[in-house]
């Protein structure tokens, strides 16, 4: 058996922990919390940079879509009842943004819920990080790529000639309603990964995402939909942001237009998120 | 620093646990565990898959709650002051727990933010304990592409980066080379002696528990079965078996002699073997005594009884993955 010699540089090295102690101690909890937060998202944002694969489809085929329906629908466009554009492009471009920012919204619980699953959480957990920085992190991630792909998608949409009506301030409210959808939808993955910790549990929530942005105002205006699907339509919470948005770019800046593309999902995202962080205090507590 | 047991209540006990317990639903998973760990000490914890080291490992890390008793480390109570434990203690988990996207340096850098350390610090923290444990080459690259045993060391040095004057290990040597494991243990060797980190490893190694833990404690089933220096565990097993090969013409006045120092034991034909009273402290006695009767030895041997032999005599069972 090899004895062991004890602790001879045990001393010397206390000052060192010392003031490692006082810098996190100086810190307040909110500062913290910051640090941390900003920590988790440059990770998950260099973690989607490096399965930028897994990104490229969701700008891909929305723009695919919006060629093929720009292309199919000039006649639509001249039905009564049809708001006033140029092009099907014009009508279509916030329906492309939001189910760009869809393909990988549920990324922020997938993302999370591979944490769980591979362990990293728990090396999280066992570190002196605060509870919401794990899911801000998370979510974190999701809103920068998110924000690309909005600019990405408005540039693209531009440069084949559309027109925000609205200016570059509603370039910005379009961009910030798109992100605030990703967090919602993305507090909801996270639930699902808290609750199941599977991977796959969360990815099976995208075709209702998906699905929910097709029964929505997104590619047709529910006052010329008919039956139960206007009905579906108009209950969608997916049309009560689009359709803001689209009068932003259609007809011009209105505040109560840009309040309702923003209040929207903002109070989805809070509802979500306070979803998640209570079902994270319930899943650590009860463990 | 082994079997420094008197203290269980000093303030040098850094790892304390009292009638510390768990269960799933039915199963108890640990069962009433007491614990006292010293300043300095590498303790070890051994037993087979199942037995409760994990599960221990994580009340004792704050990642469990615990259904029964408390544990403290270093005064601070594992489920009152979570963060205050998390402070000061580094974990390295079984299954090394480490993001495959992200590089040993980004991975370095993560901790040390996490743990309140500033940028410019933990920029150089990081590059010398990927250095120290031989991964600066690597540190560029991709957890992913590492083997085994650069993943076992990056987690290593992600558990050092606030330089924790505790650490845990949990399984830390499980499914590595010998080469990574020989480079390991003299990593913890090193940390224990020159820095006096405190080091609680789980193994169901028994050469591992062997070779770095100055006391073991023997869990199965979720309870403890010994606990001590691996020296004194060995020695409660019984005495060490020494066996003498003599000329057959021989055999009789050295078996006179050997019984004189312990009980015959079983041995082949041509061969003496008796269970030594005393220990190998006595061997130069018994050459002595054989040569002061005349009796020509062609070979000798003493066997000390193994950890393996503490598992047995504890729980009626070999210790599973027993590599000695």
């Amino acid at each position: 058996m090899t004895c062991l010699p004890t602790q001879p540089a045990a001393a010397s090295r206390g000052p060192k922990s010392e003031s490692t102690t006082v810098n996190a101690g100086a810190a307040t909890g909110l500062r913290l919390a910051g640090v941390q937060t900003l920590a988790l998202t440059r990770r998950s944002v260099v973690s989607e940079w490096r399965q930028l694969g897994n990104v490229i489809p969701g700008i891909v085929f929305p723009l695919l879509l919006a060629a093929v329906y720009t292309h199919q629908f000039t006649r639509v466009i001249l039905l009564p009842g049809f708001p006033v554009v140029d092009s099907f492009l014009d009508f279509v471009l916030p329906a492309s943004l939001v189910q760009s920012v869809s393909f990988g919204a549920t990324e922020a619980g997938t993302e999370l819920a591979r944490d769980i699953e591979n362990g990293f959480f728990d090396r999280l957990r066992a570190s002196p990080c605060m509870r919401l920085p794990l899911l801000l992190g998370r979510l974190g991630g999701a809103v920068v790529v998110a924000t690309a792909k909005g600019v990405l998608i408005i540039a693209i949409f531009l440069l084949f000639g559309t027109k925000i009506a609205g200016g570059l301030a509603a370039a910005v409210v379009l961009v910030a309603a798109a992100v605030l959808l990703v967090i919602a939808i993305g507090g909801l993955g996270q639930v699902l990964a808290i609750l199941t910790g599977s991977q796959e549990a969360v990815n099976a929530t995208f075709p209702l995402v998906f699905t929910s942005i097709f029964m929505s105002s997104a590619f047709f205006p529910t006052n010329l939909m008919s039956g139960w699907f206007r009905e579906v339509a108009e209950a969608n919470p997916v049309t009560w942001i689009i359709d803001p948005v689209r009068r932003l770019i259609l007809e011009g800046w209105s505040w109560s237009d840009v309040g309702q593309a923003l209040a929207v999902p903002l109070v989805i995202s809070v509802v979500t998120v306070a979803m998640a962080v209570i079902a994270l205090n319930r899943k650590l507590s009860s463990s | 620093m082994g079997g420094n047991t008197g203290s269980r209540f000093s303030d040098d006990v850094v790892i304390e646990a009292s009638g510390l317990k768990r269960t799933f639903g039915e199963v108890v998973a640990v069962e009433g565990i007491d614990l006292a760990v010293t300043r300095g000490e590498v303790f070890g914890f051994l037993g087979p898959n199942g037995a409760g080291k994990s599960t221990t490992v994580r009340m004792l890390t704050t990642l469990l709650r615990p259904t029964g008793g408390t544990a403290r480390i270093d005064g601070h109570d594992v489920q009152k002051s979570a963060s205050a434990v998390r402070r000061i203690i580094g974990v390295a988990l079984q299954d090394a727990s480490i993001d495959p996207l992200m590089t040993g340096t980004e991975l370095m850098r993560l901790q040390a933010v996490l743990h309140g350390i500033s940028r410019s610090e933990s920029r150089n923290r990081g590059s010398e304990l990927l250095a120290r444990v031989g991964l600066a080459g690597a540190a560029g690259r991709r957890v992913a592409t590492y083997s085994g045993g650069m993943r076992r060391r990056l987690d290593l040095a992600l558990s050092l980066v606030h330089e924790p004057s505790i650490l845990f290990l949990d399984e830390p040597s499980a499914g590595l080379d010998p080469t990574s494991r020989v480079a390991l243990w003299e990593e913890v060797r090193r940390l224990n002696s020159e820095l006096g980190t405190t080091v609680f490893l789980t193994t169901q190694y028994l050469e591992e528990a062997d070779e770095l833990a100055g006391r073991i404690a023997i869990i199965d089933h979720g309870r403890l079965v010994r606990e001590g220096s691996p020296a004194d565990l060995k020695s409660t097993v019984g005495s060490p078996t020494l066996r003498v090969d003599v000329d057959p013409v021989f055999l009789e006045s050295a078996r006179h002699v050997l019984i004189g120092f312990g009980p015959e034991r079983p041995a082949r034909e041509g061969r003496c073997a008796i269970g030594l009273d005393g220990g190998a402290g006595r061997v130069a006695e018994v050459v002595r005594a054989l040569d002061d009767a005349g009796v020509t030895v062609s070979h000798l041997e003493l066997d000390l009884p193994s950890l393996d032999d503490v598992f047995a005599d504890a729980t009626g069972r070999r210790l599973e993955g027993a590599e000695k």
